[in-house]
Parts: structure tokens; sequence; C-alpha cells
């Protein structure tokens, strides 16, 4: 029937949509001032911290208790800082990265999340999970793009090395179940973390670009 | 000699006189003032279910010789509740800081002691010297993902309580207020009020981390509030006021992107500019004729700032198209 047809195709055009980087403007980054860049980093960073809690609470009530617990204050081990990039950070030492740094760091750390984070993908409970994760994972990788394209056109080069973690995932599987939802556990927690510190490095950031650069893209844009 | 004792609210209390023999001849008093044989049994004083205001020095003398033997100073209260804790960062990223208290006193000197432990590492809160009941933490580390778990200990002579909060960083930053809260009328403009305030002194950074707004605002006659939400800058107008009624207006704070709301700023009351009313003018006139007074009408001084009479319609008109273009303008560049 007609009316089933258009819903089908309606239904299609989401599912397609959704799997787009939640940025349609990354096309045109090199058109964009780092000003207008940095302001879209951040209003990602926030957008994807918003989707993450309620992902989050959906994965960990899929891990069991006592992950999916408020209280839940297990001890760092050492295994887990390895792999996971951590956003903890000296507070002189934050307060005095350079741009470069500041933009390298987040760039990085959200490379190797991701890596991560697809990795959870093929494991994870309901469909509706799966779809949430890949979905999530869709906006983070427009969240590296997005930093990539700051450092472009602020004149940094790209960190070289591997993007994603020394030992690819599914090599150095945890040796038990419970390890390893542990390492999805921090997995979570730091990409939340990160998601807290990119809108203040995100914030300072904004601060150092000059608005000339911001003028002049709005002529480029047709203002 | 004299010493000290604590003793519970509604216990028993039996004082011996020093070193004397039960049934030797003694006299207590209590504050100065000799006690009834009643409650002595031999040489011992006996206070049955005693309650706060039997708190006290008690001194005992032998009988004939009147010697001091004995002498205590009787405090009762009552062991500690389990206290209340709360940690606040009011200076973020700087630290943070604890404070406490009882839920009900003990009449009697409590110790506190506080212990804050971070991932493994146990780190020092430092006293404040005022208020008292408070501590303060410097971070050394920003962006922690391992939580903080403070617990407070109260001890007192009759017993001991404790408690335990346990957060993340972000989840405890909650700004102070807003200061210099000021609320103006803007002139020939009978529906605003333009409200201006200050970040809080005690945000040390709001370059790299800054603060939104809350501003609340009603009529002194309604009981309804209405809010907006400012994600920048320490001023607004507001445009909606109801002419000519006085207004209470409140403005909160918080970090841009974690935390909690502030409380509420100092209340500030304000009531918008009304245009002075065209008939007194006319009342004046004829009040003027009838009374056959000499004096020549003088206006009301508010109308000094609609200037004369007869433009102020068109001023104000004139005003706000001005006001108009430069906005529409200014509207343009920044769009």
């Amino acid at each position: 029937s007609p009316a089933g047809d258009s819903w089908g195709i309606f239904t299609f055009l989401c599912a397609a949509l959704c799997n787009l980087p939640a940025l349609p403007a990354l096309n045109c980054s090199e058109e964009l001032g780092a000003g207008q860049s940095i302001q879209k980093t951040y209003d990602l960073t926030r957008y994807l911290e918003h989707q993450l809690r309620t992902l989050a609470g959906t994965y960990l009530n899929y891990l069991g208790p006592p992950f999916n617990e408020p209280d839940f204050n297990p001890p760092r081990l050492a295994r887990a800082t390895e792999r996971v990039p951590s956003a903890t950070v000296d507070l002189d030492l934050w307060r005095g990265l350079t741009d470069n740094a500041r933009l390298a760091a987040n760039y990085r750390a959200y490379s190797r999340l991701l890596c991560y984070l697809r990795a959870l993908d093929g494991q994870a409970g309901t469909a509706e999970l799966r779809h949430r994760l890949g979905h999530f994972c869709s906006s983070l990788q427009g969240l590296v793009l997005s930093i990539a394209g700051v450092m472009s056109s602020l004149g940094y080069p790209l960190p070289v090395g591997p993007a994603g973690p020394s030992v690819p995932p599914g090599t150095s599987v945890a040796p038990n179940d419970f390890l390893k939802k542990m390492d999805d556990f921090w997995l979570l927690k730091e990409l939340q973390t990160w998601l807290w510190r990119s809108a203040k490095d995100f914030n300072r950031l904004k601060k150092k670009v000059p608005p000339a650069v911001v003028t002049l893209r709005l002529e480029a844009r047709g203002f | 000699d004299s010493h000290t004792q604590y003793e519970r609210v509604g216990a028993d209390v039996t004082m011996k006189c020093g070193s004397m023999d039960w049934d030797a001849a003694v006299t207590w008093t209590a504050n100065g003032t000799d006690i009834d044989e009643s409650h002595l049994n031999g040489s011992y004083l006996i206070l049955k279910n005693v309650d706060l205001t039997q708190s006290g020095q008690y001194s005992c003398y032998e009988g004939s010789s009147w010697h001091l033997k004995y002498q205590t100073y009787l405090r009762v209260g009552m062991p500690p509740k389990e206290p209340v804790l709360m940690c606040r960062s009011n200076n973020y990223p700087n630290g943070f800081y604890c404070s406490w208290h009882l839920p009900t006193p003990t009449y009697i000197p409590n110790t506190f002691n506080i212990s804050v432990i971070h991932g493994t590492k146990e780190m020092v809160c430092e006293k404040d010297a005022f208020p008292k009941n408070r501590c303060h933490i410097r971070y050394v580390q920003l962006f922690s993902t391992v939580k903080y778990k403070v617990t407070l200990t109260v001890t007192n002579a009759l017993g001991k309580s404790s408690t335990t909060v346990t957060f993340d960083e972000v989840t405890i930053v909650k700004p102070d207020p807003p200061e210099s809260v000021v609320a103006k009328p803007v002139p020939n403009n009978p529906r605003r009020l333009e409200v201006s305030w200050q970040n809080p002194s005690s945000w040390p950074d709001p370059e790299s981390f800054p603060l939104k707004f809350f501003l609340r605002y009603r009529p002194l006659i309604l009981d309804q509030w209405q809010h907006v939400e400012l994600s920048d800058g320490t001023s607004h107008t507001i445009t909606d006021a109801y002419a000519g009624k006085e207004y209470i207006i409140q403005v909160a704070a918080k970090d841009n992107e974690i935390g909690t709301w502030s409380d509420w700023s100092v209340a500030v009351h304000a009531t918008p500019w009304t245009e002075e009313p065209k008939h007194l003018t006319t009342e004046a006139q004829i009040t003027e004729t009838t009374s056959a007074s000499s004096s020549s009408f003088m206006p009301p001084p508010t109308t000094k700032i609609c200037d004369k009479g007869a433009v102020v319609g068109s001023g104000a008109v004139a005003v706000c198209w001005t006001a108009g273009l430069v906005l529409a303008a200014y509207g343009v560049l920044f769009i």
C-alpha cells in the first residue's frame, strides 16, 4: 500500500541520517574559521555528554550490579589505567597547556576512546543498546574530526602515532568476565570525565582565538 | 582535688566522697547549696535520672571539720548522634570545603575528626579558623575519575558517631550566589527593568570556567515567578513587567557545564518607570483657579525626566526609534 511504502522510506531515511556524523557542516570544515570550529566542537562535547548519560545508564544496567549501583567506587587497577587515556591532570599543568598541547591531548584521547567504544558494539546486549552505541560512536567520530579541523585551521599538525590503542582490542581480552566488565566501566567513566574536561578545554580555547578570524568567516558565508 | 565527670541524661549517678568510708558523716553541696540527706546513701550521693539542670559543681565536706574532701564538676549531656556532613566546591577548580554540624546538641564538649580519601591517597583537610566546623582542601589533580570519600567522626566523653559522604569532583560544584544585584527602571519604558549583577567573588576563574545565570522575577502582588536562563553576560532587561508594579528580582549562578545551581541571591526590588499621568495637570489648573492661589502650578518632580509635558510622547517615540535602529544594526553585525 502507498502509505506503507512512504513510511518505509521515512524509516530508512531516519536510519541513514542517524548513522551520519552529528555535524553535517564538517564537510565544509576548511571553510570554517577557528573561532566557529571551536564553538561547534564545544557544542558537540555538550551534546555527547548529554547522550552519554543515557547510554552509560543503559550499558551499566546491562552489565548489572555492582556496576549500575550509584555508590560503586572501585579502586583503579593498573591494567585499566594503561589502556584507556585518562582526563585526570595536574591542575597547574592543565592551566599551562599550550593551545596545541591542549587540542592534541583531546584529539588523542577521543581517537583512542572511539576505538575502545567500537569494540563494545559486538558484545552489547539488546539491539537497541547496540544501535545507541553505534549512534554514539558516529557522533564521537564527528568530534574527532571536528578537533582535527580546529587544529588544521590553527596550523597545528595532527598528532602522529597510532590512533588506536597500542594493543589492538580483542587481543588483550580480560582474563575473566568481571574484569572485562570493570574495563567497560572505566571506559565509560573516562569518556564522561573527558567530556567534562573538554568543555573546559574548549572554553579556554574560545577565549584565545582572535575575534577578527570570526568576522572574516562571517563575510565568507555571505552575511 | 577536683575533676570533671560526664554523665548521660537519664542515668543514675553515684558520687563517692573521695576516700571517705561509706559510713562517714559528710555534707554534700551542689553549686554551694546543701543537698538534702534524702539523696544520700551513707556518704554516697545518689542522683537518679539526671537531667541537664543538675549539671554543676558538687562538693563533699567532712561532717564536723568542714574540710573539703572531694569536688567534682558534673556535666550532664548526651553521646553524639550521627553528624550532618556536607562538602561543596564554590571555588572550582581550586578546591572544595566540607562543613558539618550535629543535628541535636550534646551539651558537653565534642571533638571532630575528618578524613578525606581519594583513591588510595589520604588528603589533609585544613581546618578553618572561622567558621569552626569547616575545613578546606586544595585540588592537586583536576578531572579525576576516582571519587572522594570524606568521613567525619564526632567524639565526646559519652560516645562517638560518624558519617561518610562519597562524591565525584564535578558533582559538588556549587557557586556562591551572584553579588551586587542591581535592578533599575528604564526611563520612558513602563514595562522594562534593567537588571545587572556580578560573578560571585569566590569563583576564581570565570574566564575558563564561565558561569551561567538564572533570573527570576515577579510583582510583589503575585506568587508566580517568571524565569529566564542566561548563558552569558551579567545583565538582562526584563521587557514584560506590569506597568507601575513593584517587582522582586533574584539571580542564581551555575558553572556552565557541571555541578548545581547556587542559592538565590539577595532579593532586589524595583518598579518600572511610570509616565506622569496627564490628568493631574488639568486638575491642578482647576485647583489653581478655584483656590485663587497666586503661586504658579509646580509640576511634581517626576515630570523632570519627561522634560516638557506635551513633548513627552514624541520624545519617547524618538528614543525608541533610534534604539531600535541601533539594535537592528548590532543584530545584523553579529548574526
